[in-house]
């Protein structure tokens, strides 16, 4: 699963729903799936879950991480 | 000039020899000094000495050329200079005319680093075509800076506010003086080995051209080059550059804007999904509109007004059919009666009662048989008359 998957698939659904041959229930069924992959994707994309971190010492072959104060 | 020795001057005769010696003779000028005394007048004029270490000379910019200079300046700073030599005959003074100033060494600098890109140039160090991708969507960009740099805040608060998710790795270098270069070649090699991230910011903020010389160190443009991580170099100011510009993957004219970068793909696939999201809303929003419009046919009102009108005309006809049964039933029975009627008539005119009723009389002998001769009725049997209103019994005699 991808942002790319999960946007193409949102487009898709769009597209689904415009279409008049789409049955109520189906139209239904994929707007619930479109509107969980948009939260879902909006979440990620905007929560601040990121860490910032700094390396420690100078040796090229080995790194010491540790969270940026 | 022979008889120069024989003549008798006056002072502005000998103010304008000098003028024109001088000023014809010391023209197109290149001298490097330290700037003293610098006076910038009002009206725009710069009036300063420039002096070495046993000698000094007064000298002098004019307007129409200090604005071509991007830098002040200060006491003590070295210069070069180009112009040639005023004299101003009032005071009987002489002085340096500069047309432009540039920091002492600065040429030499530029030369080099002119030299220089051209040689990497020739290497195939800047070609397009191997400039690697800078990926939309990083999960960890690594920044080679200052810890303590304005640059470093810089990028970090433009990331935090553009994509919230993406996670930073500082890799710490000394970015200007000595070691500063290999320090930041260090990084970028250490990035690489340890694959620490999926994009790379090699950079620092705004500094004088030798401040920004790390950056175009041939160690820092082999690191850049050999990286397999793509790297966005950041140097400086807009206004600035650095050899690192050439050969990373992608320029970018400030540490902040390297920071818009890399997060650009969050920004586009934030706004995206919004639009997404809206667009979602909207076509359910119509498919409901649609499939309303629909039902809003079968409402109840209108249902039960259909059924009603159903059902008055089932009704109608239901009537009408009971009041034709009844009529139906009665024409029957009128039939039936005048049948019946008939066939009493029938029966009542072969009725032996009627016979009787003239006076005649049914004879039975005593086993009930209808007794209808005379040799069914021996002398002495007993019989049975029957008239219309009774029987009798009699005794035939003879």
């Amino acid at each position: 699963m991808s942002f790319e998957t999960d946007i193409s698939r949102i487009e898709e659904i769009t597209q689904k729903l415009n279409a008049s041959d789409t049955s109520l229930e189906e139209s239904i069924a994929l707007f619930e799936e479109g509107m969980r992959l948009a939260k879902a994707l909006e979440k990620t994309l905007a929560e601040a879950k990121r860490s910032v971190e700094i390396v420690l010492g100078d040796d090229p072959r080995e790194a010491e991480i540790t969270p940026l104060q | 000039m022979d008889n120069l020795f024989m003549t008798e001057l006056s002072v502005s005769e000998l103010t304008s020899l000098i003028k024109q010696t001088l000023e014809q003779g010391f023209y197109g000028l290149k001298v490097t000094g330290e700037i003293s005394n610098f006076r910038p007048s009002s009206t725009g004029h710069w009036f300063f000495t420039l002096k070495d270490a046993s000698c000094s000379i007064s000298a002098v910019m004019f307007k129409g050329s200090t604005w071509k200079v991007d830098f002040t300046p200060q006491e003590g700073d070295k210069v070069t200079v180009t112009g040639g030599l005023d004299v101003y005959g009032a005071r009987g003074t002489y002085q340096l005319k500069c047309d432009t100033m540039e920091k002492s060494g600065f040429g030499q600098i530029l030369a080099m680093l002119e030299m220089r890109k051209r040689h990497y140039a020739s290497l195939g160090y800047f070609d397009e075509k191997t400039k690697k991708a800078i990926p939309k969507l990083p999960l960890r960009v690594g920044v080679v800076t200052s810890p303590t740099g304005a640059a470093l805040q810089d990028i970090l608060n433009i990331l935090e506010r553009r994509a919230p998710s993406l996670d930073v790795l500082v890799l710490p270098a000394t970015v200007q003086g000595e070691g500063a270069a290999s320090s930041i070649a260090n990084r970028i090699q250490q990035a690489n080995n340890l694959l620490l991230c999926d994009v790379l910011i090699v950079g620092r903020g705004g500094g004088s051209i030798e401040d920004l010389l790390p950056f175009s160190e041939e160690s820092v443009i082999e690191a850049i080059h050999a990286s397999e991580i793509p790297v966005v170099s950041a140097v400086g100011h807009e206004i600035d550059w650095a050899l690192s510009d050439f050969v990373a993957d992608l320029r970018a004219p400030t540490p902040s804007a390297a920071a818009e970068l890399v997060s650009q793909g969050y920004l586009d696939y934030r706004n995206q999904v919004a639009n997404l999201h809206v667009q979602l809303q909207r076509s359910i929003e119509n498919r409901l509109l649609l499939a309303e419009s629909k039902v809003r046919r079968f409402d109840t009102k209108a249902m039960g007004m259909r059924i009603n009108s159903i059902i008055s005309a089932k009704e109608y006809l239901l009537a009408n059919a009971g009041n034709s049964l009844v009529i139906a039933q009665k024409q029957l029975l009128k039939s039936y009666a005048g049948r019946l009627e008939l066939a009493i008539r029938e029966l009542q005119a072969l009725s032996p009662l009627a016979i009787l009723a003239r006076g005649y009389a049914v004879v039975h002998n005593q086993e009930g048989k209808l007794v209808a001769s005379r040799m069914q009725a021996e002398p002495g049997s007993l019989l049975t008359l029957t008239f219309t209103d009774g029987s009798r019994k009699a005794l035939v005699k003879e």
